[in-house]
């Protein structure tokens, strides 16, 4: 499973780097002459309205597509883990000063809460990006909150207390590595999330602009010639597909790998 | 004669994906009426095991019976028969009551129910019979017991409903799977006496499983000794006891703390400060309670005054829920005190908590109970103590290696260990680990929180070895704190006990041991389980009138 879920995502990544050359067409260039064209030997996924190749764009689309969940991941992982390890270990105030927030963004339905971020930032991806951390974090925080008020408790961290560490070092040497295998593993089908909010985002208009490719925007656009041309949609939706199935292959492996099903 | 229940040659193997392990191989044990067999052995010698072979209760497909038959008066026992022999004819009673009670069913709901399904008896002729169970057990208002959910009992009372459950189908033979393991050693003795008794009133066969030579010795008639999936000796058990012919139950009964001497100690220094000194400390935590309602308050310990002084070996001993961890957290002041003092090396833990902190954290270390707990997972045995070593700031960095093989070596510890991390270690190994550690401070004082509980008996006489070689030749003090008695007599030179958070009780192990002022201490040291086979259980005491029953 490790082996076929990394697998994907590297070969995701390579093509991603490899663009420029694995890409057979300019992504942006219209050629007139050759609109919504079936797939064919010379476009092997065929064309869109605009005559673009759909494989280039497909090609071209995972570099964002892979960014978003990067960095749709990251941001929310790292804040949220540091909430979460200050507020499971200091209990107290701190405690409930973070978990009312978090009661707060989970009290608002996910992409409701989303987009009206993005529309008061207005649209594009670095809005996404934002919106992505500031509501993304709660899971990660209360997953690992929860980690850290269990093995706080047990003796080792006591022990890490009786010889003298300082709460840093505590938290984030003795604790944190205990806490995070659960979250690491949520950051692969986290990830699956975030490409695919990413891509309704776009979908809606809000996130990436025409005319760049990206997997979402593609399937949003062509979704008027579904009828006449079904490959503008399929090819861009089946890549979406593909690449969240190698974040959940690669995410269960990891379950496995780390023992957090014990 | 025939025997009652008898197993003959019976073998499990455990089939995994790529390879079958044998867990029994060719037992054969058997179990006269009337009698009571001891199953001795440590944690993975198969006893649990057999016992579930023989009740046809394997827990999981990749077990198998390969080999063997288990026969009930002569009669050979099928597969197709076990759902009528179980419960009906052997009852079985295991180590955690709480977890073997159903929590939201009344325990007299759950004794009916076999009485009802078993022997096929009206509603309240069962709930009769059943009242009638419960003050065979030992339930002092067995009306008011029938009504009650398990949690509203102790640990004892529930071992005793528990027991009460299995009795109900009126089996023959009964298989008490380690009964007394997590209980108290008062509650100890009053389960294993209620044991003999409905040996006698009911002509019930038991096999009593135990890790602990003392139990078997003072209940059993005869004892298999059980290593590895092997029976490695059994017979009557006077005549085992007095001359055991395998290596292995030889080793087993010099390690039984009950005839282990104490050590020799350097006397302690009386003549300066003392290390520790407790005035009057108390420590309380609030129980229950909410925003508008006050809650209770629990007094965890009640104004103890203790004087440790250098060089001393101190056992603290005391039941589950005596205060004694309490204690030695607030000493350590990784426990708020409520009131009091605690003074460390002439420092007052409560005026100048940093410095005292400060020199606690460095003079003073800890080691648990839990072996496996104890250890960070994710970090090997050498990154542990280095880690601690530079902590320390007093190593310099090309020194760190070198000491960290050093401690691994005090401790009886290979240096290979150091590259391995806590789950590739066995408990005992673990242990030494955790030791090293504290060590590694280079510590004044070590305070031991039960670090031998979880331990298999021989390793315990290792560990407390270890100890009484590391404070016979440094001016270490030791506070060791523990519930089991006779180790405590074995390594301590000062006896302290603890009883509901008071300290009623404080001299030397001979003294204490000796002459015990309270009728509690006096208890409890009649409770410990002794190998000798001719001193009564309780050592004949009547068995104390605890406040038990927390209806």
């Amino acid at each position: 499973m490790l082996v076929a879920g990394v697998g994907i995502l590297a070969a995701f990544v390579i093509l991603a780097f490899m663009a420029p050359y694995a890409a057979p067409y300019d992504p942006i260039f219209q050629d007139g002459t050759a609109r919504l064209m079936a797939p064919s030997p010379a476009h092997p996924f065929g064309t869109d309205n605009f005559g673009r190749d759909v494989l280039s764009r497909v090609v071209w689309g995972a570099r964002i597509d892979l960014q978003m969940a990067v960095i749709g991941v990251v941001f929310p992982f790292l804040i949220g883990t540091v909430v979460g390890t200050l507020a499971g270990f200091f209990g107290g105030w701190v405690d409930v000063m973070f978990m009312r927030i978090i009661d707060v963004v989970l009290a608002f339905p996910f992409l409701v809460l989303m987009l009206s971020i993005i529309s008061i930032l207005g649209p594009g991806l670095s809005s996404f990006y934002i919106a992505m951390a500031l509501v993304g974090w709660v899971s990660y925080a209360r997953l690992i909150r929860a980690q850290i008020l269990v093995l706080k408790t047990q003796d080792f961290a006591v022990a890490a207390a009786s010889l003298g560490f300082s709460r840093t070092r505590i938290m984030f040497r003795h604790l944190l590595p205990n806490a995070l295998a659960g979250s690491l593993v949520f950051v692969m089908s986290d990830a699956v999330l975030v490409l695919l909010s990413g891509a309704s985002i776009s979908y809606l208009g809000l996130g990436v602009q025409p005319p760049l490719a990206e997997w979402g925007v593609m399937v949003a656009e062509a979704q008027g010639f579904m009828t006449q041309a079904w490959w503008i949609t399929l090819f861009p939706g089946l890549a979406i597909v593909v690449l969240a199935f190698g974040f959940s292959l690669t995410g269960d492996a990891l379950a496995d790998l780390m023992g957090v099903r014990e | 004669m025939i025997p009652h229940l008898q197993i003959d040659g019976l073998s499990v193997v455990f089939r995994g994906d790529d390879e079958a392990r044998i867990l029994l191989d060719d037992i054969s044990v058997s179990l006269n009426k009337g009698e009571i067999l001891g199953l001795v052995g440590e944690s993975g010698s198969g006893k649990s095991l057999l016992c579930r072979a023989v009740m046809g209760l394997l827990p999981s497909r990749q077990l198998q019976v390969t080999h063997g038959s288990v026969m009930i008066e002569g009669q050979v026992l099928d597969l197709a028969q076990m759902q009528t022999v179980r419960g009906r004819r052997i009852g079985m009673i295991f180590q955690n009551p709480t977890s073997h009670l159903d929590p939201v069913m009344r325990i007299g709901g759950q004794i009916s129910e076999g009485l009802i399904h078993h022997k096929g008896l009206g509603v309240a002729a069962a709930k009769a019979e059943a009242i009638g169970l419960l003050t065979q057990v030992g339930f002092p208002d067995p009306e008011r017991a029938y009504d009650s959910h398990a949690h509203q009992f102790s640990g004892g009372m529930r071992q005793r409903a528990m027991i009460a459950v299995a009795l109900a189908c009126d089996p023959e033979i009964l298989i008490a799977d380690e009964p007394t393991t997590a209980l108290d050693v008062t509650i100890q003795a009053q389960i294993l006496r209620l044991l003999m008794d409905l040996r006698d009133s009911r002509g019930l066969s038991i096999v009593l499983i135990t890790h602990d030579l003392g139990v078997v010795a003072q209940t059993c008639d005869r004892i298999a000794v059980m290593r590895d999936g092997h029976v490695v000796e059994q017979g009557e058990k006077r005549a085992l006891l007095a001359a055991p012919q395998h290596p292995y139950t030889q080793a087993l009964i010099a390690a039984h703390p009950s005839v282990t001497t104490a050590g020799e100690h350097l006397p302690p220094d009386r003549a300066h400060q003392p290390v520790f000194e407790l005035r009057d400390l108390e420590v309380r935590f609030a129980q229950g309670g909410g925003l508008l309602r006050k809650g209770k308050e629990l007094r965890a310990v009640k104004a103890v005054s203790l004087r440790i002084w250098p060089g001393e070996t101190v056992g603290i001993v005391g039941e589950s829920g005596s205060g004694k961890s309490t204690l030695a957290r607030a000493m350590l002041g990784l426990t708020p005190i409520s009131s009091g003092k605690v003074v460390f090396d002439g420092l007052d833990l409560t005026q100048d908590r940093t410095a005292t902190l400060r020199r606690l954290r460095s003079d003073a270390a800890m080691v648990f109970q839990d072996p496996f707990n104890s250890l960070n997972p994710r970090m090997t045995v050498g990154e542990t103590l280095a880690e601690v070593l530079r902590s320390q700031g007093e190593t310099p960095e090309a020194k760190i290696q070198p000491r960290v093989a050093e401690l691994l070596e005090m401790v009886g510890l290979d240096r290979s260990f150091a590259t391995r991390r806590p789950r590739s270690l066995s408990g005992g190994q673990c242990q030494r680990a955790g030791i090293a550690r504290a060590l590694a401070v280079n510590p004044r004082v070590i305070i031991a929180d039960e670090c031998v509980a979880a331990l298999d008996v021989t390793i315990q006489a290792q560990i407390v070895d270890l100890f009484r070689q590391l404070t016979a030749h440094s001016g270490l003090t030791l506070i060791f704190i523990a519930h089991d008695l006779a180790i405590v007599r074995n390594l301590c030179e000062r006896v302290v006990v603890m009883h509901y958070g008071e300290v009623v009780e404080d001299g030397t192990s001979q003294q204490v041991f000796d002459h015990p002022k309270t009728a509690y201490t006096a208890a409890l040291i009649a409770a410990i389980p002794d190998i000798d086979p001719d001193r009564p259980i309780n050592g004949g005491t009547p068995a104390l009138n605890q406040p038990e029953l927390t209806l």
